[in-house]
């Protein structure tokens, strides 16, 4: 009887623990996902010149880590979940391409409808003088327009590095290459960017 | 958010985006916390749900296997590896094959007489 009790209570204790760590985990992904979110939406915004698109692919990101990566180690979530995010957005032109195409066949080329609504993207003003506003919007639109026209690896590199933060191996892990070709995408990215804004920006 | 001077041109960039970041309107952050969310109900399924999600691909690939099969013909059956002894029985028991056995003995006569004469012979 004793026994049967002792193995109860090693049980218990065993869901416990595992219910707890789950816990912990979830919690730890939650605290991820919240502090990378923004970014990345905007990363994947740059990328594709659409925001509702961009939410659609940072929800499938967010999703695919946690239904395959949640128990790898935490400091591997950053790479990994920029990896699928850059393998979404890859899919996403992929598609574009097709669906251009396939609109060109029926006579509709990429229309005005289709073109990115820089308005209605712009940051909400609130707080900031109007010339202020104007200037930081002029220059971010700027530098996002130049970014979008960077070929598609050194785009990456250069988000990855300059607005995520990641380190090179970081980098290198979320775009699926060695450690030297991200130093030359991310080398190559400035370059042109510092040419084409010089000193317009 | 003017330039400052000595800044690099990386940092102008990052400080940039980051201003962009912190004005993200409501409802796009609304449903950025909603997707963490949906993402964060994943750790509470099962792995057998979660594995769940591939039964109508696997499916497809098992029809698939079996039409490939039906397409590919029947099966081809070794008849060398069959039920011998079931055929050898069916043989034995027609009429035909008692004739073969009357003529295996014929035959054997023949061999008995021609190893004699060569004995002869020899």
């Amino acid at each position: 009887m004793s026994t049967r009790a002792g193995v109860f209570a090693v049980s218990c204790t065993r869901e416990h623990s595992t219910g707890a760590r789950a816990l912990q985990r979830e919690g730890q992904l939650n605290r991820f996902l919240a502090e990378v979110e923004r970014r990345a939406l905007r990363i994947a915004e740059i990328a594709v010149r659409d925001r509702d698109e961009a939410l659609d692919l940072v929800q499938d990101a967010m999703i695919k880590l946690a239904r395959n990566y949640a128990e790898r180690p935490e400091s591997e979530w950053a790479p990994l979940f920029y990896r699928i995010l850059q393998n979404g957005v890859r899919d996403w032109h992929r598609r574009q391409k097709v669906r251009n195409r396939v609109m060109v066949w029926f006579g509709r080329g990429a229309g005005a409808d289709d073109e990115y609504d820089v308005t209605a993207q712009a940051p909400d003003p609130a707080g900031r003088a109007p010339e202020d506003e104007l200037q930081a919007s002029e220059a971010i639109q700027r530098l996002e327009d130049s970014i979008y026209e960077l070929p598609a690896r050194q785009r990456e590199a250069f988000m990855l590095r300059t607005f995520e933060g990641l380190d090179v191996a970081g980098t290198a892990v979320a775009m699926g290459c060695s450690e030297g070709s991200v130093k030359t995408h991310y080398s190559r990215a400035v370059h042109t960017l510092r040419e084409k804004l010089g000193d317009h920006w | 958010m003017s330039k400052e001077p000595g800044t690099t041109f990386e940092s102008r960039a990052s400080e940039l985006f980051n201003d962009s970041v912190e004005q993200l309107d409501g409802a796009t952050l609304s449903r950025l916390n909603q997707g963490r969310h949906k993402a964060l109900a994943e750790l509470q399924k099962p792995a057998i749900v979660r594995w769940g999600r591939w039964a109508p691909a696997l499916g497809v690939a098992a029809a698939a296997t079996v039409a490939v099969v039906i397409m590919n013909g029947q099966p081809v059956v070794d008849v060398a590896a069959g039920p011998v002894t079931a055929t050898d029985f069916e043989m034995l028991i027609e009429a035909d094959s008692l004739e073969m056995l009357e003529d295996l003995e014929f035959f054997s006569l023949l061999d008995a007489v021609d190893a004699e004469t060569n004995g002869n012979v020899g």
